[in-house]
């Protein structure tokens, strides 16, 4: 009995875990799923940063002066891809009151509506990100300079961020297009073929 | 009002410097008889404080009071002007530096082309240093882990043998508590004692020694030129005169909390001799040009700087 | 059509506060249609940015995006969750609360009550509470869920019990309150200290009372007839986790890393653990870090959309606004401070912490310095608020945070259902706090 319920929380942390993008999300989907490994893999490395900056002041004596600030660049990509990552899994989390108690047919058509919506927002916010990115990567006189930190090691991870989060809102206003396209085509065709 | 303005402080609501600034608003507002009203935003209300100059130049905020080296990014030269570490060592001087030594047109050759119009300067002086263990001199500092966030301040404190950690000020606390860290560049004297950092630190140093930010209070430069010229010099006036009184009330205050950490007899207050400060400086100085090489207008100041005080005797 | 448009350029018109009120209500419209939550928030806050100031407001939103994303404070966020994905992969939790379950006996809800130990020690190692919700939510429910217990008692201790990071020291909420009031951030971590503890122990005196009263909710493992011997080899079980409590409280408390850092020392730990069980694997820490990625993705997003609504109301005249609806309110100390204890109830349903703090603590403190109430007490107070606001629907971070990594059948309103009592022994707190101020030691 018990190794039964064990076993059934066993598949459904699988479950969890190996979800991967929803079918509406397209190849972008696909793409998006791949790429988080990357970032995934820049939480471990920001763990291990830490770690060693730990150890190298405690030991000794001896801190670095780029370990926060870099700590800090991988966990803030992470969760700015993060966002884009949930959105082709379909995995944020919404309120579902009204949502699950329509039928397929109108939940199809929500699913629609609420793309199209997200897709617009994302892509004012992207543009609105490049204004940032602008003053983040040139000069006033036009001339290129990327905004650093300005602490004593002086990265220029103020402006790489910007731009990354300009990449990620474009690309999101995509995925929101692409997910209302492939909502949009389930819903007219028959139905019950996904999910 | 005929003109209402939203500007963005890097203070939080409950410090005593933004109730300082508080009363700037007031003062300007009775100059104008009424004809400008500002409302002040405390730190981090509309942006972060580290975003205001874009926020203004965008139009979202109308003006700001901050700390001029939270743009150092932007242009090293920001950090340059606004704590060449070791420079002032009594707001005065770098008063006298902004309105006869080319500072405030220094620093609108700098602001304008990011769209602000720099109005004047203030200080709420100079930081008190926050430690753990009695530092009476350069020689005490080798090897000793400290909190610095900023620039040059950093920069220095690696150059006189010390080993800076970059922590954010939301760490400053616990990290000293616990013993990450054994001392921190943080703010001054009084407001140090008020959030408790000198009891758990109890060998401040005071005056200190290492930083006198300056803290800008510049707006919209678009906005600003619209105004009629009696109103550009009411706030000229009044930010002058919220300067000294802002020095003033400061000092006064970090003296009461100088003489209450001495009475508790807890707090052991250090003092540096003339010949260690002069030490400190000399390494200082020595950092400036490093940051001077990072773009033109951080030359600019540089050379704008270091003339100055050449000329006027407080360095040789 | 065009009238639409026209209100949709206009919204300054209707005034501050029907401008608050519509935000309230879209913000609710737009949750019940099944908007993801992260952006429900953000496209209020685009709307009203657009609405009130026209589109050259829009990049305040993302600035703020940016400045939350890149706050050092967030790192222990993917830390602990780290931990949390580590720990579900491995069989350690599975090995602590069998060995917790031995230790336990035949107390009627002790494995709750253990959690709910648990949840204070990780309280004491953390100064947020996004990861601790998640750990507890993928280490202790499902163990719960599986020894039988009621399943919203158990989601209960877990939301409620995650949410005490902030309530006992060290806490985020009390040194951004520290640094708002100029008060001593060691003064109020030691005044919170305590009532912390009685938090807790409502909730502990809460399991105990639900489970001898009804005794399904919270079996008991019969005598089983294991020998001895075997009993004690399940104790093991306890033996690396508490090590790694020891290494990360150890770190803090006998200051090798500051609290973010200590954080990290727990993922190392974790890492360390599995290694020694020999359960370590590549695919382990891959699907692992992949899991923290998604999670985190979730955390965040969710609460950038709240900071930037924030911003968003704040320059709209926000502050103006809550500060004009409490002047005028009363005369009476006590009127005031149960009128603001209102307020952030209120707000706290549907807000994030920092969106509370960023709004109230400017107009708050030097309200309540005037009143003559001690500014360290009203920290800690304010600190014992955002705990309902944690778990207060609809917008309770607390419970987005367990949905996130619960098993698909436990819906939010399954959780929100379970967190009724919790919030009730929570705002309990809160008025013993304003009727006995003495329980914070001032
Ligand atoms: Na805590
Ligand atoms: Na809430």
């Amino acid at each position: 009995m018990e190794g039964d319920m064990a076993a059934e929380h066993q598949t459904e942390t699988e479950m969890r875990a190996d979800r991967g993008p929803i079918p509406e999300a397209g190849l972008l989907g696909k793409f998006v799923d791949r790429l988080g490994l990357i970032f995934a893999a820049g939480i471990v490395l920001a763990m291990l940063i830490l770690i060693q900056e730990v150890v190298l002041r405690y030991v000794f004596n001896a801190p670095t002066i780029w370990a926060h600030e870099t700590t800090v660049f991988l966990c803030a990509v992470a969760f700015v891809f993060g966002g884009l990552y949930c959105t082709a899994r379909d995995s944020h989390i919404r309120v579902v009151l009204i949502y699950d108690s329509v039928g397929p047919a109108v939940r199809r058509r929500l699913n629609v509506v609420i793309s199209i919506v997200c897709a617009i927002a994302s892509a004012f916010f992207a543009w609105a990100t490049w204004l940032l990115v602008e003053r983040s990567i040139f000069r006033p006189d036009g001339t290129v300079h990327f905004e650093t930190s300005g602490s004593a090691w002086d990265p220029a991870y103020p402006a790489y961020l910007k731009l990354f989060l300009l990449a990620v809102l474009s690309v999101m206003a995509v995925q929101f297009i692409v997910l209302a396209v492939n909502y949009g085509r389930a819903a007219r065709g028959p139905s019950g073929d996904t999910n | 009002a005929e003109f209402n303005f939203k500007f963005q402080s890097s203070d939080p609501a409950g410090n005593p410097n933004f109730e300082l600034q508080q009363g700037w608003t007031k003062s300007l507002s009775e100059k104008t008889d009424g004809r400008v009203e500002i409302e002040l935003l405390p730190v981090g209300s509309i942006v972060e404080h580290r975003e205001t100059q874009d926020a203004i130049a965008a139009g979202i905020l109308d003006g700001h009071i901050t700390d001029t080296s939270y743009f150092a990014g932007k242009d090293a030269a920001f950090g340059l002007i606004a704590n060449p570490v070791g420079a002032w060592s009594d707001p005065q001087q770098m008063f006298d530096f902004m309105s006869e030594g080319g500072g405030n047109e220094l620093m609108n050759d700098l602001l304008e082309p990011y769209g602000l119009h720099f109005i004047g300067a203030t200080t709420p002086g100079l930081e008190a240093f926050v430690s753990k263990v009695p530092l009476d001199g350069v020689d005490d500092l080798k090897g000793l882990k400290m909190r610095a966030p900023e620039g040059l301040v950093q920069q220095v404190f690696a150059a006189a043998g010390a080993a800076p950690v970059n922590l954010p000020g939301s760490e400053v606390f616990t990290s000293l508590d616990k013993g990450v860290i054994d001392a921190a560049d943080y703010t001054v004297f009084s407001t140090n004692q008020a959030q408790g950092l000198n009891d758990i630190a109890p060998h401040p140093i005071y005056p200190g020694f290492h930083s006198m930010p300056l803290v800008e209070i510049s707006m919209n430069k678009a906005k600003w030129d619209e105004l009629p010229e009696d109103i550009q010099n009411a706030f000229t006036e009044s930010v002058k005169e919220f300067a000294q009184s802002q020095v003033s009330a400061l000092a006064a205050r970090d003296k009461e909390a100088v003489e209450a950490a001495k009475a508790g007899g807890e707090i052991t207050v250090h003092d540096w001799s003339d010949e260690e400060r002069a030490k400190f400086r000399s390494i200082a100085t020595g950092e400036w040009e490093k940051v001077a090489e990072k773009s033109p207008n951080a030359q600019k100041v540089y050379d704008v700087l270091t003339t100055y005080l050449k000329e006027n005797g407080l360095v040789q | 059509m065009m009238e639409v448009l026209d209100f949709l350029f206009n919204m300054k018109s209707m005034g501050i506060e029907a401008g608050t009120l519509l935000m309230f209500g879209m913000l609710l419209a737009l949750l019940l249609v099944g908007i993801p939550l992260a952006y429900v928030t953000l496209l209020v806050a685009l709307i009203f940015a657009v609405g009130w100031f026209g589109p050259m407001a829009v990049p305040l939103i993302t600035s703020r995006v940016y400045s939350f994303v890149s706050s050092f404070v967030f790192v222990s966020v993917p830390m602990f969750v780290l931990m949390a994905a580590i720990l579900d992969r491995s069989g350690i939790a599975r090995d602590l609360f069998d060995a917790m379950r031995l230790v336990g006996g035949r107390l009627r809800g002790g494995i709750a009550v253990q959690t709910i130990f648990v949840a204070v020690i990780l309280a004491a190692m953390s100064g947020i509470i996004g990861g601790e919700v998640v750990l507890l939510g993928l280490i202790a429910l499902p163990q719960m869920l599986r020894l039988g217990y009621d399943r919203s008692l158990a989601i209960g201790v877990v939301c409620a019990g995650g949410a005490l990071g902030t309530m006992v020291p060290p806490s985020i909420v009390l040194i951004i309150y520290g640094l708002t009031a100029n008060v001593s951030i060691g003064d109020l971590f030691t005044s919170a200290f305590f009532p912390g503890l009685m938090l807790a122990s409502f909730y502990v005196a809460y399991v105990l009372i639900r489970a001898y009263l009804n005794p399904e909710m919270a079996p008991v493992p019969e005598p089983d007839g294991i020998p001895l011997s075997q009993k004690l080899g399940k104790l093991k079980g306890l033996i690396l986790p508490i090590l790694v409590v020891i290494m990360v409280l150890g770190s803090i408390y006998g200051g090798v890393a500051s609290v973010t850092e200590a954080s990290a020392v727990g993922v190392a730990g974790v890492i360390l653990s599995t290694v020694v069980r020999g359960e370590f694997s590549v695919k382990l820490l891959k699907d692992a870090a992949l899991q923290t990625l998604s999670t985190c993705g979730m955390i965040v997003w969710i609460g950038i959309g709240a900071s930037a609504l924030v911003g968003v109301f704040n320059l709209m005249g926000g502050i103006n606004f809550v500060s004009d609806l409490i002047t005028g309110i009363s005369t009476n100390p006590t009127i005031v401070l149960l009128f603001m204890m209102l307020i952030l109830f209120v707000l706290g349903m549907f807000l994030d912490w920092v969106g509370i703090a960023l709004l109230t603590m400017p107009i708050f403190v030097p309200i309540v310095v005037k009143l003559g109430y001690d500014p360290v007490w009203f920290g800690v107070l304010f600190c014992m608020n955002m705990q309902v606001s944690f778990l207060s629907p609809p917008f309770g971070p607390a419970a987005f945070y367990l949905k996130s990594v619960a098993p698909p059948g436990i819906s939010l309103a399954d959780i929100f259902k379970a967190l009724l009592p919790f919030i009730c022994l929570q705002v309990l707190a809160v008025a013993l706090l304003i009727a006995f101020p003495g329980i914070t030691g001032r």
